[in-house]
């Protein structure tokens, strides 16, 4: 009864859970244009996530796999390496000691592992409910890591999920050797990105705006919270820590949206998804977009901490989850909606759904560590 | 770093410089003396009409003091004052006024209650007073000054450069022929600092003879034909200002160099940013506050650097519970993560926020109470639960304990707060916040009204907090300061926060640029 009148008491007065706020991009999150000035390596309309093992890298890209290998001029070479029925969703190189190969999510509702000693292993549910949106993979000592967006909505239908407030996430582990499936955490915000972190597995949550570490038995406890954006994959770095990706950030806009269910509803029934007031990967492409009204022009640059709905983020974590550092495609950019980046000889590789195409940074030219 | 940002007149804006050589004011031998302790000890000093004398010195060299004599607040122990060559011996401010000499005090005299109108013409009413006629003399007079003042407005509405300004209006309505301003432009906006340096131009114009008493030193080299410097009440030097630059004044004042300790930073040596420990976001508080959001994090000191009406302070008042925040979508304040809505300060304290205000003697201390009662009532405010008595013994050993961190410049814990200079006065109040141990410690103008060699040792004690790992918040109008301590500048225009700088990036004029447009 105190609870629901709390919740009332909030919900009117625009405090608590109901209080549509948005943290700020500073410190380590100070807006930049490095993502924006990075050099386009290879164009992909429909690639959805980027791999590496340290030498090569692999794009999903539709219901291809192609395989890209870094020149010594800075340039790619593409080569497909398999075609699915469907698209491929998510990847994940198998290290030598699991068999080798790669792990390809198809659709968002299949488990594939290709090449290997366990080439030919799938799987399509795990704990009695099938895979609807595998978006992430990760290997680990003792398995695969998979993270299943949600039970309601495909992979291309985030947007729906966030609208619907969805929780039906979940994190499973997976054994190449048995086939056993374990599920490792349940009812999450939108699973989106993995990592093995030691014995605890990271997980990102993206409508909860945060990373939680899972361990043996325990809650998820939160590692990173309170981003500005949505958080998705999480690949390690060779120098210590994490690259994660946030395919786009929060306005008060759409926090607000968020908080009213009946709009929401409305707006769900009555309108095509990419007219929603919704986040979305890439820039606007058309005047019937609604207003964005996080835009704010001062000194004659629209500012960052008021971003619209889609824009560029990679943030640099140190060991401990902690930002150390960013790299941003700020309001007026094209390279947003990034979902992956990955370290590759001596360059970040980083995808932008936004744009449709792989960049290419520098490591050394990065100034963040 | 040594350029001030405040506009600075040229010779031309100031009329020239040369006195005429005629002598105004004259003291010989001037001695005052409180309980044996001379304030100022036999100090000659004199004063041309149509001049523009500076008098500078640390806290407690006896400057006010001085001037005092001459406005009749303070009679002289020894030593004689004379006034276009007569002597005189003022013995109240309306007898000075009278003889033709007006003070404009540090602490403004006004009369908080009343209208800028009324308090214009304080003293001066006759038999029957109509309002209209007097709140249109007072609007006349002060847009002739180009001063920006409501005079219908009670004074306890305005901000501390408003009063100022008033303050000074009420000075010149008197027609004074000697003016002394003690530290006039301290809380005054850059833009209202070209005002009154236009004014005082106006003033010497008409032969009017200003004694100039300012910490900052560039304003005094700039505006002053003629500088005076006193230490441990004594005379030290007289010069004309074309002679001098800011590290002689400096050495003058102090007999030191601290060159090194005031802005010898580098900026390479800006610390990394530990974890986030306050977060605002999106707050609101009336029209000073509007949808600002930012961080600070620990291990840094943070400078926020905005003009007057920026809403800094009021955004960190909210922060450390001294104001709310608008009572319906507010905007949030998190703690280490945490939402925090504090309804009283006490709570911020507990909760390891400290708050060093820009206003020392109405919010900082109690100044008829010791320096260890002062500091002992921050460590109260920490405690949680009732305490039916004072622990006499405790409040005795935290002073002294205090009292030598901070090294301020008392004869022992137990003296009161009044009788100290500024610049220990504000080591009192940062001990009161130091005492409670906070996480995050926010700093109001820490060297507001503070003389050098404090404010070395006040920047001294920032760094420190900050390399111990503390989250510091450094709240300047004085671009130089904040360029020195700060690891990252946020810049507030208008309500919120409207850019950041890393110390890397930072500059007067980006700073300055981002606070204006």
């Amino acid at each position: 009864m105190i609870a629901a009148l709390s919740e009332w008491r909030d919900r009117v007065l625009g405090r608590g859970d109901a209080a549509c706020t948005v943290p700020v991009l500073d410190g380590a999150l100070k807006p930049t244009q490095v993502l924006e000035a990075a050099a386009p390596v290879h164009l992909a309309e429909a690639a959805r996530d980027l791999v590496s093992d340290g030498h090569r890298l692999w794009l999903a890209d539709g219901p291809s796999v192609i395989e890209l290998a870094p020149q010594h001029d800075g340039e790619v070479q593409a080569r497909e390496l398999l075609r699915c029925d469907a698209p491929v969703t998510a990847l994940c190189a198998l290290p030598d000691a699991q068999g080798g190969g790669l792990a390809v999510a198809v659709g968002g509702r299949e488990l594939r592992l290709v090449g290997g000693r366990q080439g030919g292993r799938a799987w399509k549910e795990a704990d009695g409910r099938p895979f609807v949106a595998v978006n992430a993979i990760a290997a680990s000592a003792d398995g695969l890591i998979v993270s299943d967006g949600s039970a309601e909505n495909g992979p291309d239908d985030w947007q729906r999920d966030l609208m619907t407030l969805g929780r039906s996430g979940r994190v499973v582990r997976l054994d190449p050797a048995t086939g056993k499936a374990q599920v490792l955490a349940e009812h999450l915000h939108h699973a989106f990105g993995v990592a093995a972190h030691g014995s605890a597995v990271w997980v990102s949550e993206s409508w909860r705006h945060r990373v939680v570490a899972l361990g043996a038995g325990d809650r998820p406890s939160p590692v990173l919270d309170h981003l500005p954006g949505y958080p998705s994959r999480l690949t390690p770095a060779a120098r210590g820590g994490w690259w994660l990706t946030v395919f786009a950030c929060r306005t008060q806009l759409v926090e607000f949206v968020l908080r009213e269910p009946a709009f929401r509803s409305r707006m769900i029934a009555t309108m095509p998804p990419e007219l929603w007031i919704a986040p979305q990967l890439r820039p606007a492409q058309s005047f019937l977009e609604p207003l964005q009204s996080g835009g704010v022009k001062q000194m004659g640059v629209l500012k960052p901490w008021a971003p619209p709905r889609s824009y560029g983020l990679v943030i640099r974590l140190d060991a401990a989850g902690r930002p150390t550092g960013s790299l941003h495609s700020r309001v007026g950019g094209r390279h947003h909606g990034i979902v992956a980046a990955v370290e590759c000889a001596d360059a970040l590789y980083v995808l932008s759904r936004g744009a449709g195409c792989v960049l290419r940074l520098e490591l050394a030219g990065l100034e963040i560590e | 770093m040594n350029a001030h940002v405040v506009p600075r007149p040229t010779a031309s804006a100031m009329g020239t410089a040369a006195p005429n050589g005629t002598e105004v004011l004259r003291l010989e031998g001037a001695t005052v003396l409180y309980g044996g302790t001379p304030a100022v000890d036999a100090v000659n000093f004199s004063l041309w009409r149509g001049e523009v004398h500076a008098l500078l010195g640390e806290n407690g060299a006896g400057k006010s003091t001085l001037t005092k004599v001459m406005a009749g607040v303070v009679r002289l122990s020894e030593g004689r004052l004379f006034l276009n060559g007569t002597k005189v011996q003022p013995t109240s401010p309306r007898e000075a006024l009278a003889l033709g000499i007006a003070m404009v005090f540090q602490e403004t005299s006004l009369v908080p209650t009343m209208t800028v109108a009324q308090n214009l013409f304080l003293g001066q009413e006759a038999m029957y007073n109509r309002p209209r006629g007097i709140n249109i003399a007072a609007q006349q007079f002060l847009q002739s000054l180009n001063f920006h003042v409501d005079p219908g407005t009670t004074v306890a509405m305005l901000g501390a450069a408003k009063r100022q300004m008033v303050e000074i209006a009420r000075a010149v309505l008197h027609k004074a022929r000697v003016l002394i301003f003690d530290e006039p432009t301290a809380t005054l906006t850059p833009e209202e600092k070209g005002h009154f340096f236009a004014l005082v131009a106006q003033l010497k114009a008409r032969g009017v003879s200003i004694i100039f008493i300012s910490h900052a030193l560039e304003e005094a080299l700039a505006i002053a034909d003629r500088i005076t410097v006193l230490r441990d009440a004594r005379h030290v030097l007289t010069a004309p200002a074309r002679e001098l630059d800011r590290a002689a004044l400096v050495k003058a004042m102090v007999g030191r160099d601290l060159s090194q300790s005031f802005h010898g930073r580098r900026k390479a040596l800006a610390r990394p940013a530990g974890a986030r420990v306050l977060s605002v976001q999106n707050l609101r508080m009336g029209a000073a506050v509007r949808n600002t959001s930012f961080s600070v994090f620990a291990g840094q000191v943070t400078g926020v650097f905005g003009l007057v009406g920026a809403g800094r302070t009021e955004t960190f008042k909210v922060v450390a519970g001294l104001l709310k925040r608008d009572f319906m979508h507010g905007g949030e304040v998190l703690l280490r993560g945490r939402p925090v809505r504090y309804r009283v300060p006490a709570q911020a304290v507990r909760d390891g926020i400290a708050y060093v205000t820009e206003d020392r003697k109405i919010e900082g201390f109690f100044e008829t109470m010791s320096i260890a009662g002062n500091i002992h009532i921050g460590l109260l405010a920490k405690l949680r639960g009732r305490r039916p008595f004072v622990n006499r013994g405790e409040q005795r050993d935290v002073g002294a304990l205090w009292v030598k961190q901070l090294g301020i410049k008392a004869v022992t814990a137990e003296a009161r707060v009044i009788e100290l200079s500024g610049g220990n006065q504000q080591k009192v109040v940062i001990a009161k916040s130091l005492v409670q141990a906070p996480e995050l410690i926010i700093f109001d103008e820490p060297t507001r009204g503070v003389d050098v060699g404090a404010i070395a040792e006040i920047h001294q004690l920032i760094n420190r907090l900050a390399d111990e790992g503390k989250a510091v918040v450094m709240i300047s109008s004085y671009l130089p300061e904040v360029l020195a301590l700060s690891d990252r500048v946020l810049v507030a225009r208008q309500g919120k926060v409207v850019e950041e700088f890393s110390a890397q990036e930072a500059s007067e004029e980006k700073i300055m640029f981002a606070a204006i447009h």
